[in-house]
């Protein structure tokens, strides 16, 4: 089977990528705990302006890497509206809690959606990222994570 | 199908459609740069959406605990880093290993806060997330 660079990926870019749920579940709970003193929108709200506020503090702080020899070609203007997508995102799980299909079901919906935007991104190597040829191997561990997903779900769900 | 399927299914394609484009912005700039330009828009689209919903600044905002602001900081971490991956590891990897991660702590949490889990099922759930790790991140023979 063909591989491409990113099929090589090192096991410490799956321990950060871990770790990066990690943070996204710390996230979810302190936005959750603002969301009880007013609504999911003002939470969110305020988490973008705090969050603006951060990464111009960690961009004045953090040392600048080295220019690198060839300057990169300039991002297409639609790659910043990475946040407008971001804040559909608010209103539509906002909306899709409050409707019969509850926490869990957005939750887990919420997750199959996001797989299956990886699936097309990376088979058709949308939006100037690198094309990845989809192998046995990623649909079983698709498998796998999906059925613990719904697992841990479910039994946040029973309790 | 039910409306409400879609709805909950398409935020979870726009979480995808945010990281793969916060991924080109970072390939142009820097993983940290396209962190602030997803919090910047974002802002400006939130603020516009809540002047015409209204109720952005519900009046008992003021009583809530410092804690609860950290959230935003916590988000460019992730954002970058989820930038940084996304452009490396393709986009199935970096949600899989996401949403892997968010699972297992996310329950780690509610067993600190409650203690009332299923601890059989969410066992099991953990196991599995586990072994589908170990399959994304072995290498291909040859």
């Amino acid at each position: 089977m063909h591989s491409t660079p990113q099929n090589h990926a090192h096991p410490l870019g799956f321990l950060i990528a871990f770790g990066t749920g990690g943070l996204l579940a710390l996230m979810v709970q302190f936005n959750g705990a603002l969301a009880q003193y007013g609504n999911s929108l003002f939470s969110s709200w305020t988490a973008h302006a705090t969050g603006t506020v951060a990464a111009l503090l960690f961009l004045l702080v953090l040392p600048r890497r080295p220019k690198p020899f060839e300057p990169r070609p300039p991002a297409p203007l639609w790659a910043y509206l990475g946040g407008v997508s971001g804040a559909a995102t608010v209103m539509l799980s906002s909306m899709a809690v409050n409707s019969p299909a509850g926490l869990p079901g957005t939750l887990a919906l919420g997750l199959a959606g996001q797989l299956l935007f990886g699936l097309i991104a990376d088979g058709w190597g949308l939006f100037g990222l690198p094309r990845r040829r989809i192998s046995l191997r990623d649909f079983a561990a698709l498998a796998l994570v999906l059925a613990g997903s719904l697992l841990i779900l479910l039994a946040g769900n029973l309790a | 199908m039910s409306p409400f399927i879609l709805i909950a299914c398409a935020a979870g394609l726009f979480v995808g459609l945010s990281r793969q484009l916060n991924g080109r912005l970072s390939l142009s700039t820097s993983p940290l740069i396209a962190s602030f330009w997803n919090h910047l828009v974002g802002f400006a689209a939130l603020t516009v959406l809540g002047l015409v919903v209204g109720d952005l600044w519900p009046a008992s905002a003021a009583d809530a605990p410092w804690y609860a602001y950290i959230g935003g900081p916590i988000g460019v971490v992730f954002v970058a880093l989820s930038s940084w991956l996304v452009a490396r590891i393709g986009a199935v990897n970096t949600a899989l290993l996401i949403i892997g991660g968010q699972m297992v702590c996310g329950l780690a949490i509610d067993l600190l806060q409650s203690g009332k889990l299923s601890l059989w099922l969410s066992s099991l759930g953990v196991v599995l997330i586990m072994a589908g790790m170990l399959v994304a991140q072995r290498r291909p023979r040859g």
